[in-house]
């Protein structure tokens, strides 16, 4: 059974230089247990889209419906919200030293958070409980360290901490919105190793959220690529690693300097992401696509099936078969934007060689 | 020293030390410590090459580019510019030797004046160095915004009127305005979004090539440093592990921290990424204020053994076979100068048990504890 259902997302902001439209209509499910990597640029709205979800985006202008566990989370009150996140939905953010209150001790503020949704455990048992959470995320000798202020710990222990609360109420889904990006390699590779050894024990939900490839290649079973506040490509990790269908998506991958382009060019994607404010017409990658042909210019494309198995989707006008980085699919899209091409070239001949008038028509009757 | 060989070389920097002092005390502060940035580093620059710096927080990179640029005076060691020693000049000696190092900084919002003009701060230098007024100037800080590949028009736009990566292409070309010899780029991509990163690399290889840059490159990303460097050194608590010409470096790494570092860094690619042996450092890089005794990498090293505790293993190089060479033949290689010196064109480890290739390492540190036992 599905634990979230998340349909046609919208999520805006009014401010004065216009509306700031951050989620565009953005669908996607998690299942029990698995996790889900959200990859994108600053700016995708990758991290609005989770925000929204747990009432975190105020001023906004939100539609469409997020189902958790039956409920409507879009739809609960502020009061019923709060039962939810920490307790059944928690969340660990990127900066693990803003996270935590700077003067309250660690153990306390794991307790504390312990008690606030269920009363009826005492100070001393939530104390114990916090020592264990310490142990199980890898803090050593959590006896003594329970009662040390954030700033005694290093940036991979703080970032262990804010697991640690986190896990503390067994929630079924854990949002990790960039929990690595502020972290060395050594530690980034310590806190993700976590992360999965801790999944496989409890059982429980992910959503990551990066901007790194790397970390979404290492941890996620399904990966949801966003551009401009849409999903612009979704599918099982391997497939968008192998056999990426949108040029976005593709443009992302070659933009990483990896050991087989040492010394290389690299392949960046031209120009910048949009503003939101004032979007692109039709696809909102077209301006900096190097497949761009008519279609693209005026109509939004959606997601679609570009596989059989139907689990990988698309929102881009390039025909299904050309999927894939193999020489076959790059021909299938090169013929896709010549033929498109091609057809705009004889519209804008046809209308040249009426202007030019009968020069033009007496040459292509004698020809 | 000044050999044939120093021709290649333009900064040569000879046993850095800097230390910070620790204060304590109210009224009277009085120094309690030492933090060990820098301990004795010696490393070579060649000239139109790059040499990549990688390390975690702490490491002592961004202090080792402050000591290079001049920006702060080392505790002790040389840093040899051109052939001239610059860490005994003086303010105004100093001076004609600043428009031959830039510095690009990693975050592009904080390290331009945002209540200037994007003309006024790329003009800055020349007017610093009084090598341009006037419309004289004007044109030239057009023609860096070009060359850098930003729009000329926008002269009188505020930085907030630009995104990251055009920001740091601001940075850019604020950096080239006095055609220096050497760049150090301390962290340049590490706030830019992927594909805006790969647009900036890409800028700086072509200015390369085109002036004859050299550049001292800082990151902690191991693939943009794999792909903009000619050789790498590995820095880890103050001291240098590992040096080597890039390719030798991460396809025979011989430091057990370098592998460790290798195999943490995340690929873009999960078959690789299930496949891979992934050595798990155990705790946390100790304080710089008391590293530990003899090998600084023994408490959290997989292969630590008594001897590592005690007695620091120094750089040697490593002959053709991945054994560490015998003393004949590092007398001979240190003949050659710079060549054994990290930097230079030799593969150099300070380890007593240097990873030979195809051997595994144990994911578990903690003083060998763990040692011969998989985990």
């Amino acid at each position: 059974m599905t634990l979230l259902e998340v349909k046609d997302l919208h999520v805006s902001f009014p401010t004065a230089d216009g509306v700031v439209r951050a989620v565009r209509g953005v669908s996607f499910d998690v299942e029990p247990g698995r996790t889900l990597g959200i990859v994108g640029e600053s700016g995708s709205g990758k991290t609005v889209l989770t925000q929204t979800l747990l009432g975190l985006t105020q001023g906004a202008e939100v539609e469409g419906s997020a189902v958790f566990e039956g409920s409507d989370l879009l739809a609960l009150t502020e009061d019923q919200m709060r039962h939810v996140r920490g307790a059944q939905i928690s969340v660990i953010f990127q900066d693990p030293l803003t996270s935590l209150h700077p003067l309250y001790r660690i153990g306390w503020q794991i307790a504390e958070m312990i008690r606030a949704h269920d009363q009826s455990v005492s100070k001393k048992e939530a104390h114990t409980r916090a020592i264990e959470l310490l142990r199980m995320v890898g803090i050593p000798r959590p006896e003594t360290r329970v009662d040390d202020y954030p700033h005694q710990f290093s940036g991979g222990m703080r970032q262990r901490a804010m697991i640690a609360m986190a896990l503390a109420l067994e929630p079924r889904l854990i949002i990790a919105d960039e929990p690595t990006t502020a972290l060395d390699a050594t530690v980034q590779a310590q806190i993700l190793d976590l992360l999965l050894r801790l999944q496989q024990d409890l059982g429980t939900a992910l959503i990551m959220i990066t901007h790194d490839l790397g970390v979404v290649a290492d941890i996620a079973d399904d990966v949801m690529v966003m551009y401009a506040g849409r999903a612009a490509e979704k599918a099982p990790k391997r497939e968008i690693f192998y056999a990426p269908h949108h040029p976005y998506t593709k443009g992302l991958l070659e933009s990483i300097p990896s050991s087989s382009a040492a010394g290389a060019r690299l392949r960046p994607i031209p120009g910048s992401p949009p503003s939101l404010i004032n979007l692109p017409s039709g696809c909102k990658f077209h301006p900096r696509c190097g497949y761009v042909f008519d279609q693209c210019l005026t109509e939004e494309p959606v997601l679609h099936p570009v596989a059989e198995s139907g689990g990988h989707t698309s929102a881009c006008w390039l025909p299904s078969e050309a999927a894939g980085l193999t020489a076959r699919a790059e021909e299938l899209r090169e013929q896709a934007v010549r033929g498109q091409r091609g057809q705009e070239a004889a519209r804008v001949a046809a209308a040249a060689s009426a202007e030019l008038g009968v020069a033009a028509g007496d040459e292509g009757s004698a020809a | 020293m000044a050999g044939s060989t120093d021709d290649n070389v333009l900064v040569r920097v000879e046993n850095l030390v800097k230390y910070f002092p620790v204060k304590a005390g109210g009224f009277i502060r009085h120094t309690v410590g030492q933090v060990h940035a820098v301990d004795d580093v010696s490393l070579v620059v060649e000239r139109g090459k790059t040499l990549g710096l990688v390390g975690e927080t702490g490491s002592g990179k961004s202090t080792l580019a402050r000591c290079v640029a001049g920006l702060i005076p080392p505790t002790s060691g040389k840093v040899i510019f051109d052939g001239k020693d610059i860490t005994k000049l003086s303010r105004g000696a100093m001076r004609p030797l600043r428009r031959e190092v830039q510095m690009i900084f990693q975050d592009p919002y904080s390290s331009l004046n945002p209540r200037r003009r994007v003309g006024a701060i790329i003009g800055d230098p020349f007017t610093i160095h009084k090598t341009a007024t006037g419309a004289e100037r004007k044109r030239k800080v057009q023609e860096l915004m070009e060359r850098v590949g930003l729009n000329p028009e926008h002269y009188n736009r505020f930085p907030a009127e630009f995104s990251g990566g055009q920001r740091q292409r601001i940075g850019v070309a604020r950096a080239l305005a006095l055609r220096p010899k050497l760049i150090i780029c301390d962290e340049p991509v590490s706030a830019l979004d992927v594909s805006i990163q790969a647009q900036v690399l890409n800028l700086l290889a072509d200015l390369q090539q085109e002036y004859g840059l050299s550049y001292l490159f800082i990151a902690h990303d191991l693939e943009v440093v794999r792909h903009v460097s000619d050789k790498v050194a590995v820095m880890y608590l103050g001291r240098i592990g590992e040096a080597a010409p890039a390719d030798a470096l991460y396809e025979r790494p011989r430091h057990p921290y370098t592998v460790a570092l290798l195999s943490a860094a995340p690929a873009a690619d999960p078959d690789a990424a299930a496949a891979r042996q992934r050595v798990i450092l155990v705790g946390d890089v100790p304080s710089p204020i008391d590293p530990p005794a003899g090998c600084r990498f023994h408490p959290r090293c997989p292969k630590a053994e008594d001897i590592c505790g005690r007695v620091e293993p120094p750089l040697v190089p490593d002959d053709e076979a991945g054994q560490p060479a015998n003393d004949g033949q590092s007398a001979a290689d240190a003949s050659q100068p710079g060549a054994a010196v990290p930097g230079g064109s030799l593969h150099v480890t300070a380890c007593h048990f240097p990873v030979v290739p195809g051997e595994r390492l144990v994911s578990a540190g903690g003083a060998g504890a763990m040692k011969g036992e998989p985990s």
